[in-house]
């Protein structure tokens, strides 16, 4: 070889650096491919599913009497797949002729085919299409790889506005909800969630386990075929004590009224059973349900979310004599048949105090003075009782304490007294005995304790906690939950104290300020309330209970008409619709001889 | 050893092992080419190309193996004015494809000329070194040589054909080492070359990324690519910094040249020079090309994304692979350029790891044999034939392996054999024929 004039060391040096990067290679390899093997497998199994979440239908939500006042229907919805070799221009150009044909606006489509081609995962671009929009993307989808349409079940509400505060509605997740759902694998970024009432309070046992299509799906996304469909599990549904009829009576009751606002509570006296919950304003949950977030974010801004029943707080006004009157007779302070002279006004000395009436009532008893709703009555009873005996009342009675019903964000109202002026450390006079005693002042209460309180004299002291839930059944058909009426206490008066409380309310349809309420064959017991408002006009309140003779109470209610002026007028006959409602399919004569009297009722 | 030679000589014309080796990465290459092309909507048109690709490479492998290799050498000039025309010709009648016109477009096949070119350089500079062995310590050598290549490296930057010339260049190194070039000498060359390749590829990075101008020594860097006080700045500061370092190396005694220091200061702002005129020479397109080439994964979902892909696939294929025809990787696509450049992938998941140890292990016998081919050699001729040629296979394993397995950068560069693509595998079929012919003759007595 010598004659090639080249050594052949330079040969053997190349050949030494293929043998050392072999070396190497074969150690990248046996790294890759043994050592590393399960994660890269797993990469590779992740690369080529995509898992479309399916969303189960939530439970639905049934009234005592059946009827679903929040169910679901079948909803079709674009979903895009991501994949992996997709241009800007592409993503425009599709986000173009999407927004053309989905009228959503091609800046909010192409952030959302951004952010799904970045995270890799499928993207739900529009929901709810209509037959139009559905015919015109079928045409898509075969221009544009990636893009499909599936079906889910959608939350619908089939009665739009009713019962929407008891409800509640479901939206989209924010942050701090994402922060606490987001650790259960069943919730997915776009999943939604109850916000407001019974569907954020029983969140967990409505929403079913979402089922899911696992896709194979090549590097553009583009659906390969389908390796499995997991059945998605309905969630449970939700039995109410709520009965539709009461309901709708109160919520019409309510539209109907002078100002449309105003909330209407009705209890069952023997268990606490809230059978009616009305608040007005209300909404249409079925808004939430767009998958638009900017209109979501609008429908919010105006949302009345106020549940009035539970959340606002009004002057009791004279449904407040019901207090003054049980505390000034179960004390013994007050003899029923003691009169005082009503001359239309009160002289306390430093100040004149007026009754309602101007031209006063003349010589006035308990159940005058009650059915009469006469202010001088009770601006002597309250002087005879005490204010510190009538604060140990309404404070027995459980006013200035929240009633306990399972619904987000209830107010506690407040009681005056003595005691809480002497505990903050502030002075008492004659008038805040006076103010005490007829329900103004400083007392607030919201319509939910009044209805407790209508309730509790109607069951002689029974003080449930009100709840509306009354079971609720898995998707199997098993109750997982069945509600126990649970009483929280027990106020125990004389036995003459309840029996001429309740004449004093009886008296008050029969004979006094609530006549227009009468219905035949049902006693009522009612107290009219006209609460001064400073900021406008007067709020008008009506609390009753009703009973078919002989039997015992049914319903309690309790009716607030936001600037409704007086009681009479425009809260009476919204509890007398209620109570109709409640009671008519047991009333002795049947529907016929119901409507005479209901008509009857009104000439008056 | 005369005797047992010569009743060797009528035996053994073929050297079976390479043959056998070669067969064998073939038959692997079309496994893994058909699984996965078999999903594509142009599948039949790459299987049709490579079933003539095969017949026809064997054909030409069969011609150039009976041949007399010594003919290339006689007829040097003819080999490297055909390469020229062949890469001149493409520029007028070639047809575009991914940016670059590097194709003839025939009736049945396209061909692409820059693949032949490179087996024509390399006979070209075995003839120029094999003439002037004896003068091989002289930087002359070294610079005829290239300048010998040079036309064929200006006509593929004009296609653009860059991972033809980060093939073709590193040939051209490797023969000259292997003939006893001064590794001195070398070093310049390299330096030279990856300076003016350096500057451009810098430039066009910071092109990618503006954000980095905010650093005022890259904005200063960035700046240098138009020639101006800045350019000048640089000339000088290299100039006084070498000069400097001299002064400092014969206070210290040392007995480096001022030779060392002057040259790597001409070689760098030489460099410098020839980096700013490629810059300002290269056509849009083919900055769009050095682009696409320095950043491959442009896509929306970042970078690294293709080869990631790679590598997964590579790693979940695991010992004994997912089968052929069942790896999700390449079947669905989340490898690109599955067939051609990264064919490796495929087989590391469709065959695991004894599959790609076996593509491996062939390889390293390809280069051993191709080696043992050089040593018994007639002539010197065919010696730097089989070291041009071995260096080429070197470097294709080296760029395409390193690569999938995340140990080089990416670039466009397939695995002879392995990958799709009819010229390829033809030139790759000739230059094996090459080897075979220089080992039939192989004991011929001068």
């Amino acid at each position: 070889m010598i004659e090639r004039g080249i050594s052949q060391d330079r040969m053997n040096l190349l050949w030494g650096l293929v043998a050392v990067v072999s070396l190497v290679f074969v150690l990248r390899l046996v790294s890759l491919q043994i050592i590393m093997h399960a994660h890269y497998r797993e990469i590779a199994e992740r690369n080529k599913t995509q898992i479309l979440p399916q969303a189960a239908p939530r439970g639905r939500i049934y009234t005592r009497d059946s009827a679903a006042v929040a169910t679901n229907k079948p909803s079709f919805s674009l979903i895009y797949f991501p994949g992996a070799v997709k241009s800007v221009d592409d993503i425009n150009l599709m986000a173009r002729s999407l927004s053309q044909r989905l009228n959503i606006p091609f800046d909010a489509l192409s952030a959302a085919l951004y952010k799904a081609v970045k995270r890799g995962a499928p993207v739900r671009l529009a929901e709810n299409l209509s037959l139009k929009a559905m015919f015109s993307l079928s045409e898509l989808k075969t221009i544009y790889s990636g893009i499909d349409i599936i079906v889910e079940a959608r939350r619908y509400y089939p009665f739009g506005n009713y019962l929407s505060h008891v409800i509640g509605y479901i939206s989209k997740m924010d942050a701090a909800e994402w922060a606490v759902y987001g650790r259960d694998k069943n919730y997915g970024m776009d999943a939604r969630v109850g916000k407001a009432g019974l569907e954020k309070m029983y969140e967990r046992n409505l929403k079913g386990k979402d089922g899911g299509i696992y896709l194979e799906v090549d590097s553009r996304g583009k659906l390969n075929r389908i390796l499995e469909s997991r059945k998605w599990q309905p969630g449970s549904d939700i039995y109410l004590t709520i009965d539709s009829k009461i309901q709708s009576a109160a919520e019409e009751g309510l539209k109907k009224s002078n100002t449309g606002k105003g909330a209407v509570v009705a209890i069952d006296p023997r268990s606490g059973a809230v059978l009616a919950m009305a608040s007005m304003p209300d909404y249409d949950p079925n808004r939430f349900v767009s998958n638009s977030e900017e209109k979501t974010a609008d429908n919010l801004k105006e949302l009345p979310e106020f549940n009035v029943a539970v959340q606002g707080t009004y002057p009791p006004a004279s449904i407040f004599k019901i207090i003054s009157s049980i505390a000034g007779l179960d004390s013994g302070k007050i003899d029923p048949a003691e009169t005082f002279l009503c001359p239309g006004y009160f002289d306390a000395g430093s100040r004149v105090f007026k009754c309602w009436d101007k031209k006063g009532h003349g010589k006035v008893d308990f159940l005058n003075g009650m059915a009469k709703s006469c202010d001088v009555y009770y601006y002597n009873l309250g002087i005879k009782t005490g204010p510190l005996n009538i604060e140990k009342y309404a404070r027995m009675f459980r006013l200035g304490m929240p009633t306990g019903i399972p619904l987000p964000d209830e107010k506690s109202g407040n009681v005056f007294g003595p005691s809480k002026r002497a505990a903050r450390k502030s002075y008492w006079f004659i008038g805040d005995t006076l103010n005490l005693s007829i329900g103004q002042g400083e007392t607030l209460v919201t319509p939910i304790q009044l209805a407790q309180l209508a309730s509790a004299v109607a069951s002689r002291g029974a003080f449930w906690r009100p709840y509306y839930v009354d079971y609720v059944m898995d998707a199997e058909g098993q109750t997982t939950f069945k509600s126990r009426p649970e009483k929280i206490s027990q106020v125990e008066l004389k036995e003459s104290t309840w029996a001429l409380i309740k004449e004093g309310m009886r008296e008050v349809v029969l004979e006094g300020t609530g006549q227009t309420v009468r219905i035949d064959g049902v006693e009522i017991f009612g107290k009219t309330g006209t609460a001064q408002n400073p900021h406008g006009k007067d709020h008008a309140w009506f609390v009753a209970y009703a009973q078919l003779p002989g039997k015992e109470p049914e319903v309690a209610v309790a009716v607030l008409v936001e600037h409704g002026e007086h009681g009479a007028s425009a809260a009476v006959p919204i509890a007398k619709a209620v109570i109709l409602a409640a009671l008519r399919d047991r009333l002795s004569g049947g529907p016929d001889t119901v409507k005479i009297s209901t008509s009857a009722g009104e000439g008056r | 050893m005369i005797s047992t030679a010569t009743s060797g000589i009528k035996k053994n014309r073929m050297d079976w092992l390479l043959f056998f080796s070669v067969l064998a990465l073939l038959t692997i290459g079309t496994l893994a080419i058909f699984s996965s092309v078999a999903v594509l909507p142009n599948q039949i048109r790459i299987v049709r190309t490579h079933l003539i690709a095969i017949p026809l490479g064997f054909a030409v492998f069969a011609v150039v193996w009976r041949l007399n290799y010594q003919i290339f050498q006689d007829q040097w000039k003819f080999i490297y004015g055909a390469v020229l025309l062949a890469l001149v010709g493409v520029l007028f009648f070639g047809v575009v494809d991914k940016g670059s016109r590097s194709w003839y477009h025939l009736p049945f096949f396209s061909i692409q000329p820059s693949e032949f070119s490179r087996i024509g350089l390399i006979l070209v500079i075995a003839n120029y070194l094999d003439k002037r062995i004896g003068k091989i310590k002289e930087f002359s050598v070294v610079f005829g040589a290239l300048m010998l290549s040079l036309p064929v490296f200006l006509l593929l930057i004009k296609q653009p054909d860059f991972s033809a010339i980060l093939i073709t260049l590193p040939i051209i190194l490797i023969m000259l080492f292997a003939a006893g070039a001064n590794p001195f000498h070398l070093a310049v060359i390299l330096g030279y070359s990856f300076i003016s390749a350096l500057f451009p590829i810098l430039w066009t990075i910071i092109n990618l990324n503006p954000e980095l101008l905010d650093s005022p020594l890259v904005s200063y860097f960035f700046h240098l690519s138009n020639f101006g006080w800045s350019s000048l700045t640089f000339v000088f500061g290299v100039g006084a910094a070498a000069y400097l370092l001299w002064i400092l190396s014969v206070k210290l005694y040392s007995n480096i040249s001022g030779v060392f220091f002057g040259g790597a200061a001409l070689v760098l702002i030489l460099g410098f020079f020839s980096g700013v005129m490629v810059e300002h020479q290269m056509k849009e397109y083919q900055q769009k090309r050095l682009e696409v080439f320095l950043s491959p994964e442009s896509d929306p979902r970042g970078a690294g994304y293709n080869l990631l892909q790679a590598r997964i696939a590579i790693g979940s294929g695991g010992v004994l692979g997912k089968g052929i025809f069942s790896g999700t990787q390449s079947r669905l696509g989340f490898i690109p350029e599955r067939h051609t450049d990264f064919i490796l992938a495929v087989v590391g998941e469709e065959m695991g790891f004894w599959g790609t140890m076996l593509v491996m292990g062939l390889y390293v016998i390809i280069l051993s044999r191709i080696r043992t081919c050089a040593n018994l050699a007639r002539d010197r001729f065919g010696y730097l034939v089989n070291c041009g040629i071995f260096g080429m296979f070197m470097v294709y394993f080296f760029i395409n392996s390193g690569m999938l397995l995340g140990l080089s950068p990416v670039a466009g560069v397939p695995l002879p054999l392995l990958s799709y693509g009819g010229s390829n595998l033809v030139a790759t079929l000739i230059s094996l024929g090459l080897v075979q012919s220089i080992y039939a003759r192989r004991y011929a007595l001068v």
